[in-house]
């Protein structure tokens, strides 16, 4: 491969680029802009916030998160698989439908363990399946 | 495509009953239920070992009893060296479990999925035991080693688990990457991804750099996983940290899973490189051994002292490997070197578990793992303080317990080479050994000589709440059975030696 | 100019080493972690490039294994991190310094 193989790309690039800084530049010369002190206070009505809120988000993104990445990359064996299916014949169909198996109990056991609930915290089986001692103080280290 | 279901067996059975204990888990019964079956499975599991290895001697097949069954183009190789070692994994585990039934169902964090953890990297060690090409060996390492991090850090409250889990973790998933980049630079150069294959490969080829940065690279993602010094920083405070039976396993099952990982790729994959591997496990023996045992000295927490002593076992399990790094050593004491490793491993496995059995023992009465909080032990638990005995000698290696034979094959395999570096590495040991011996007494003199502390009622032990639980009593029978038998008759353990064979055969 | 695989090599053996500076330098746990991603996938440039060389397709293979053995252990370390966090309020790890000797 030379460089000059690379050209598309690179155009591609300065295209992508260039239109971003043309819309970005347009906006900030063409648009209205008179600022008052009122207009650039972060809220209109209320009051001014002292610091920065402190950002957590509830455990549960972070769950549904953690479960999309595994479940998502574990597909990547069924493309490897599908590109030669035909040639694998029904031992390797077989072999895809354990597999496909595998992660289709995982997925029911997450399911029923409440992991997939959105609203998982007002359920009475959250608190007495998946944190029976949410908020109670840890033990003493042994 | 013709499949050798017998030969996969063991890893059929496990799989299948990680699955059932997940939907067990699921079920509306009692939650003793999970471990009842993973239990079971892994008994289950063993049954095809055992057929498996003595598969002429009960009319199942016509093979040789020594024959390899080489499944998957040679990836995947059920002989008699990766039978023992499945055998040594489902034990451990199976000793484990009972070890984590008490302890963790008292705990509050307890859940099914403990169990489940643990049986999946059992079922990677299983795997490992067999793997003979990079990318399955790094599977089933990654196995073993992914669900060990959640244990570690199951007491989700304590801080010092969570320090534990994520220490673990870190390192864990460093040496990960630096043993796949050591991989795939072995690839890279060799274009074979099957151990065989590497070899044949590097004999035609010859030596180069990148090949060299990729074995070291290798076997020092390796050092990582058995804690080797300068590897083992992260070791004292998982293992402290983390809870006991978890411990037991990381410092049995998954440290033995990389030295199994370290036999084949060096005596199998790299056996034509000896002179890269020979020296760098020399090194990493003689500073495990010393520094292991030099700070084990200072320890005044019992399982801190473990972690310590395990480092330094690890140590005392790589002298052998360090026979390699003369340049005369003849096909012969290689296979001894090999043998020593597996016999020192087996007996590691079965002394180390009972030792942290007695110490949760202990750890249930006491609720303290300091070595000063256990004096007098015998004057009010005779019989755990002599079960106490009884592992820390073995450990010290005093005849006729288990770990004197143990240390024995891993001396004459480096004083049978003709070499200075085998030699020095053999005194090194010996010295190592006498320091041991030290801290290991100081623990067994505390038990029984030293008197029962002021700050805790001795008439209150005296009268003594709980009994050890029914598991634990029978993991601690089973151990303690262990490391009798296998040190008064030695010869059940030298059979093995048809293991070194069929391994290291070709030198 | 040719880009040859060499190259790709090359390539990854610095962002290695990229990734192993960042894990002695940084202290942030989730930091370490993305370091540790990035020697992770210098790994995965070797092997396609390796593969890619030596005209075989075991070297893209092994990236799949690689892929889903690194997610599976994002998401186990992920967990650990949020669990260290909501205990803490801090993922730095010279602060998880309870237990030396």
């Amino acid at each position: 491969m030379t460089l000059a193989d690379y050209l598309p790309i690179a155009l591609m690039l300065i295209l992508g680029v260039g239109f971003a800084a043309v819309m970005m530049l347009a906006s900030w010369r063409l648009g209205p802009n008179r600022p008052t002190p009122e207009k650039l206070a972060p809220y209109e009505c209320g009051i001014v916030p002292l610091q920065e809120p402190v950002e957590r988000f509830p455990v549960k993104f972070y769950i549904v998160a953690m479960l999309f990445v595994i479940f998502d990359v574990e597909l990547i064996f069924l493309f490897a698989w599908a590109v030669r299916f035909d040639q694998f014949g029904w031992a390797g169909i077989g072999a895809m439908a354990i597999f496909v198996a595998l992660l289709i109990e995982t997925l029911v056991y997450v399911w029923k363990r409440g992991a997939l609930d959105w609203n998982v915290a007002s359920r009475e089986r959250y608190r007495r399946v998946v944190a029976p001692d949410a908020e109670v103080a840890p033990r003493e280290a042994a | 495509m013709n499949v050798d279901y017998h030969a996969l067996a063991p890893e059929i059975i496990l799989g299948i009953t990680v699955l059932a204990v997940l939907v067990v888990d699921l079920l509306r019964i009692p939650k003793y239920w999970t471990a009842v079956i993973g239990l079971v499975g892994l008994f289950a599991a063993f049954v095809p070992v055992l057929t498996l290895g003595f598969c002429e001697s009960l009319d199942f097949c016509t093979e040789p009893e020594t024959a390899q069954r080489v499944l998957f183009g040679g990836s995947f190789v059920v002989d008699t060296f990766s039978l023992v070692l499945k055998g040594l994994f489902l034990g451990a585990t199976a000793v484990a479990l009972l070890l984590s039934v008490g302890y963790i169902e008292e705990d509050r964090y307890w859940q099914g999925e403990f169990y489940f953890l643990m049986l999946c990297s059992a079922l990677g060690a299983v795997v490992l035991a067999s793997s003979r090409d990079l990318v399955t060996l790094f599977v089933a390492l990654e196995l073993v080693t992914g669900p060990t991090f959640l244990m570690a850090g199951w007491r989700k409250g304590d801080p010092r688990s969570n320090e534990a889990a994520l220490k673990y973790f870190i390192i864990g998933v460093l040496s990960a990457a630096i043993l796949l980049f050591g991989m795939s630079l072995v690839y890279g150069y060799t274009g074979e991804l099957t151990f065989g294959g590497i070899r044949a490969a590097t004999a035609a080829l010859g030596d180069s750099a990148l090949l060299t940065i990729g074995v070291i690279l290798t076997l020092l993602g390796f050092a990582f996983k058995v804690s080797a010094v300068p590897f083992h920083f992260w070791t004292p405070d998982t293992y402290q940290g983390a809870p006991i039976p978890v411990t037991a396993y990381l410092s049995v099952v998954s440290k033995t899973a990389g030295f199994v990982g370290l036999l084949t790729l060096s005596y199998q994959a790299f056996a034509e490189l000896r002179d890269v591997w020979g020296p760098l496990l020399w090194i990493l023996a003689a500073l495990s051994m010393t520094v292991g045992n030099l700070i084990a000295v200072r320890q005044d927490d019992i399982v801190r002292l473990l972690g310590y002593s395990s480092i330094a076992q690890g140590g005392f399990i790589l002298v052998p490997f360090g026979a390699a790094v003369a340049g005369n050593v003849t096909g012969d004491q290689l296979e001894q070197a090999f043998f020593a490793t597996v016999t020192y491993l087996l007996i590691y496995a079965v002394m180390n578990m009972g030792a942290f059995a007695v110490v949760i023992a202990g750890a249930n009465r006491l609720k303290s793992t300091l070595i000063a909080d256990w004096g007098g032990l015998s004057s009010y638990a005779p019989g755990l303080a002599g079960l106490l005995a009884l592992f820390f000698a073995s450990l010290a290696g005093i005849p006729p317990i288990a770990g004197w034979f143990a240390k024995l094959v891993m001396f004459s395999s480096v004083l049978g080479v003709d070499s200075g570096w085998a030699t020095a590495l053999a005194v090194i040991a010996v010295l190592n050994s006498v320091v041991a011996f030290y801290y290991y007494a100081k623990v067994i003199k505390s038990a029984w000589f030293d008197q029962v502390p002021d700050t805790i009622p001795a008439a209150e032990l005296r009268g003594m709440g709980r009994a050890v639980a029914p598991s634990l009593q029978f993991a601690l029978v089973l151990t303690a059975v262990g490391v009798l038998v296998l040190g008064i008759f030695p010869n059940l353990i030298a059979d093995v030696g048809d293991v070194a064979k069929t391994v290291a055969a070709g030198f | 100019m040719t880009v040859t695989p060499g190259w790709y090599m090359a390539l990854a053996a610095v962002l290695f080493v990229i990734g192993a500076t960042g894990i002695l330098v940084r202290r942030n746990a989730l930091v370490m972690f993305m370091s540790i991603e990035l020697m992770l996938n210098a790994v995965n440039l070797t092997f396609v490039a390796a593969g890619r060389q030596i005209g075989l397709i075991e070297g893209q293979l092994s990236v799949l294994f690689v892929m889903v053995v690194a997610a599976a252990e994002v998401t186990v370390g992920l967990a650990i991190i949020v669990a260290v966090f909501r205990r803490r309020s801090t993922a730095s790890v010279d602060e998880l310094a309870g237990m030396r000797g």
